[in-house]
């Protein structure tokens, strides 16, 4: 069972997930390493968005919502009170599933995360990060000569695409994606998946999805969640074509879901 | 999705059984019938609101003619024309010696008041003096003050009329001032003026020589202190309550607490700013001061509940996206919330600033009542308010002070119009495009 690898970038031990008195995350432990996409697949309502959540302490914004367990990052606690959540959520980025720029300009998208954790040290070095990230999230082309009109004013898909340069500007280590291609269209989704498989390796690269040909794309690992509980985890090409778990095999053959 | 499919097929089945399988007559009578009678509803429906547009478009057509026709002839004065022989009746002033330095000594030893009258009283006879406003010799003064070459030749010099001249001259007055109107009227000696007096004076007791910028000055500096006080406390309050403040038991009532407390008659509020800042605190009576701190008390609860509302409309997902970046609480409130929320408070704002200019009845309580003959050189001076001075005006017996209530009413409406007027350019300017 591939659950542990050699040097992981985020790793979660028993960690359990409760919004109020109702358990939303059952004992799930993974590890998560800089080379490979992870997918978290499974039916609605099975948790996997609520334990993407957790990994960046977004939970902590939801009135009632409590982690129990251990998810270290570089084997240090996110939990722990020596942890400054602001910097761990800049160290763990985040795209959402609908696309959200800030009502300002695409360069202010993307500058205001190094603004705010003091990036750049002038004007010339924050227009070299804002650059280098739009041409990470391949969107450099298609933007560079309009970088004051507003976010909001570009199609969904490069608003997502925008949200991915936004969160890869202030250079962070490992990416949360909240089933970014939910709201996008065939050919945007094509883009988004394009843009995975070039930023992986240089980041650490969680995806939720509900798309099972999505996990099958995109990542090498993938874990299949299911009430609550974490059903199964490994290579993406083992639980696709030879599952261990009946449940598995039941959800990717389409039986439920 | 098998299961699904079966029931549909026996609900199929069963109403086949029942139902008469005739198809639907769109072309019937019945049909027709319930087509003729929805159009009629289109038609009632369309009628009703013009009906309604049309009134609201008369009883607003209706104010504005009553209070422009009244008002105007407010800004208006009458003026008499008087013969001055400055020569020989300042016994030989020269333009030198009421210029520069001195000017002002020299002024004031000269016995305007007594000029004025000898003047008057030398062209239209004993009465002569009736026919002049009281403040006629401030007039002269000044006039010689601004012209000193005026005191070298004789002069024909056009001075306010008395408050009931003035009113027959405009209007019918009583008898005796007709008269008098209709004989100047022959020597070409009445005329109509702007009325300078009514915008840089303060309130008198002679209606023609009363003017608004006393009243004027104590609503704008009344106006500033509660926008001081209520817009930030007003501000940070709603910001605290939205996005820091426990949801619990406590914040439950002190939310049902600001709803009422915008609910509470502002005279109810004038008392506690009498009991609170008068009496215990002991601060000047009929001041700026008082009058801002009990209307900031009433704007408050207004404003808070407008940026509540305007907090809450920001989307979560601009909370999230800043958050999800490594954005602190503060800088999510100040540098994304506050600013999409900003046009929501100012509109806020200004229908509770719109409602504490208009307010009398709390002035009232703290003293703001009072007759102020100066306008107010500081936050602790007595002072007066626009819709007090209308107060008081129409409370006047003089028919003279009719059209001046009026008048000062437009002067309140387009102090009004100059609020809202800016409110609206800041909301668009911080509005942001979607």
């Amino acid at each position: 069972m591939a659950e542990t690898t050699a040097n992981p970038k985020i790793s979660t031990r028993n960690v359990n997930v409760y919004y109020g008195e109702k358990k939303a995350i059952d004992n799930v432990s993974i590890d998560v390493d800089m080379d490979n996409v992870t997918a978290f697949i499974g039916p609605s309502g099975c948790g996997k968005s609520t334990f993407l959540r957790s990994l960046n302490r977004m939970n902590d914004t939801i009135v009632g919502a409590r982690v129990e367990g251990n998810i270290l990052l570089d084997g240090q606690d996110i939990y722990a009170s020596s942890m400054d959540v602001v910097q761990l959520r800049a160290r763990v980025g985040m795209v959402f599933q609908k696309p959200n720029p800030f009502p300002k300009s695409i360069y202010d998208n993307v500058a205001y995360g190094p603004r705010i954790h003091g990036l750049a040290a002038g004007k010339a070095e924050l227009d070299q990060i804002v650059e280098s990230a739009l041409t990470r999230a391949g969107l450099w082309g298609e933007v560079k000569d309009r970088l004051g009109d507003s976010g909001t004013a570009l199609s969904g898909g490069q608003q997502q695409r925008l949200c991915i340069a936004r969160a890869i500007a202030v250079d962070p280590e490992v990416i949360l994606m909240d089933e970014p291609c939910s709201a996008l269209d065939p050919i945007a989704t094509a883009r988004i998946e394009e843009l995975i498989h070039d930023l992986r390796g240089k980041y650490a690269i969680i995806i939720v999805t509900h798309n099972m040909q999505q996990a099958a794309r995109v990542s090498q690992r993938t874990a299949f969640f299911h009430l609550g509980n974490l059903i199964e985890f490994g290579e993406t090409s083992e639980i696709f074509t030879n599952p261990r778990e009946d449940r598995t095999k039941d959800y990717i053959t389409g039986r439920y879901g | 999705m098998s299961l699904c499919a079966w029931s549909n097929a026996i609900v199929k089945l069963m109403n086949n059984a029942t139902i008469d399988p005739t198809p639907t007559d769109w072309n019937g009578a019945v049909m027709q019938k319930r087509i003729a009678k929805r159009y009629a509803a289109e038609r009632r429906f369309k009628a009703m609101g013009f009906i309604a547009v049309a009134l609201s478009t008369l009883f607003l057509a209706f104010l504005l003619f009553t209070m422009l026709g009244q008002g105007l002839r407010g800004f208006q004065r009458t003026e008499v024309a008087v013969e001055f022989d400055f020569p020989a009746l300042t016994s030989g002033a020269t333009a030198a010696s009421i210029t520069g330095p001195n000017a002002d000594t020299t002024l004031n030893s000269m016995d305007i008041p007594g000029i004025v009258e000898l003047a008057v009283s030398q062209q239209y006879g004993d009465q002569g003096s009736e026919l002049l406003t009281s403040a006629a010799a401030a007039n002269v003064r000044q006039m010689l003050a601004d012209n000193p070459q005026l005191v070298t030749a004789k002069q024909t010099l056009w001075l306010p009329a008395e408050s009931r001249l003035d009113v027959a001259y405009k209007r019918k007055g009583e008898p005796a001032s007709e008269k008098t109107v209709a004989a100047l009227e022959q020597k070409d000696a009445l005329r109509s003026g702007f009325n300078w007096t009514f915008l840089t004076g303060a309130d008198a007791t002679d209606p023609s020589a009363v003017g608004i910028w006393a009243a004027f000055k104590g609503s704008l500096m009344t106006m500033a202190i509660t926008l001081l006080l209520a817009f930030p406390v007003g501000v940070f309050a709603a910001l605290y309550l939205e996005e820091y403040a426990p949801k619990n038991k406590l914040t439950d009532m002190i939310e049902v607490s600001i709803n009422n407390l915008a609910a509470v008659p502002s005279i109810i509020f004038g008392l506690l700013g009498l009991a609170v800042f008068l009496t215990m605190f002991g601060m000047p009576r009929s001041s700026a001061l008082v009058g801002g701190l009990t209307l900031a008390l009433m704007t408050m609860p207004v404003i808070v509940i407008a940026g509540r509302n305007a907090v809450k409309s920001v989307p979560p997902s601009i909370r999230e996206a800043a958050l999800g970046i490594g954005a602190s609480p503060v800088q999510v409130v100040f540098h994304h919330v506050l600013p999409l929320a900003l046009p929501g408070i100012l509109t806020g704002t200004i229908i509770g600033m719109a409602r504490a200019l208009g307010e009398t009845a709390p002035l009232l309580m703290i003293g703001m009542r009072a007759f102020i003959p100066s306008p107010p050189q500081g936050f602790t001076d007595a002072a007066t308010a626009l819709p007090v001075q209308i107060y008081l005006w129409s409370d006047e017996v003089n028919q003279g002070f009719v059209e001046k209530t009026s008048a000062a009413i437009i002067v309140l409406l387009i102090f009004l119009l100059g609020m809202n007027a800016l409110a609206i350019y800041l909301r668009n300017r911080f509005e942001t495009r979607w």
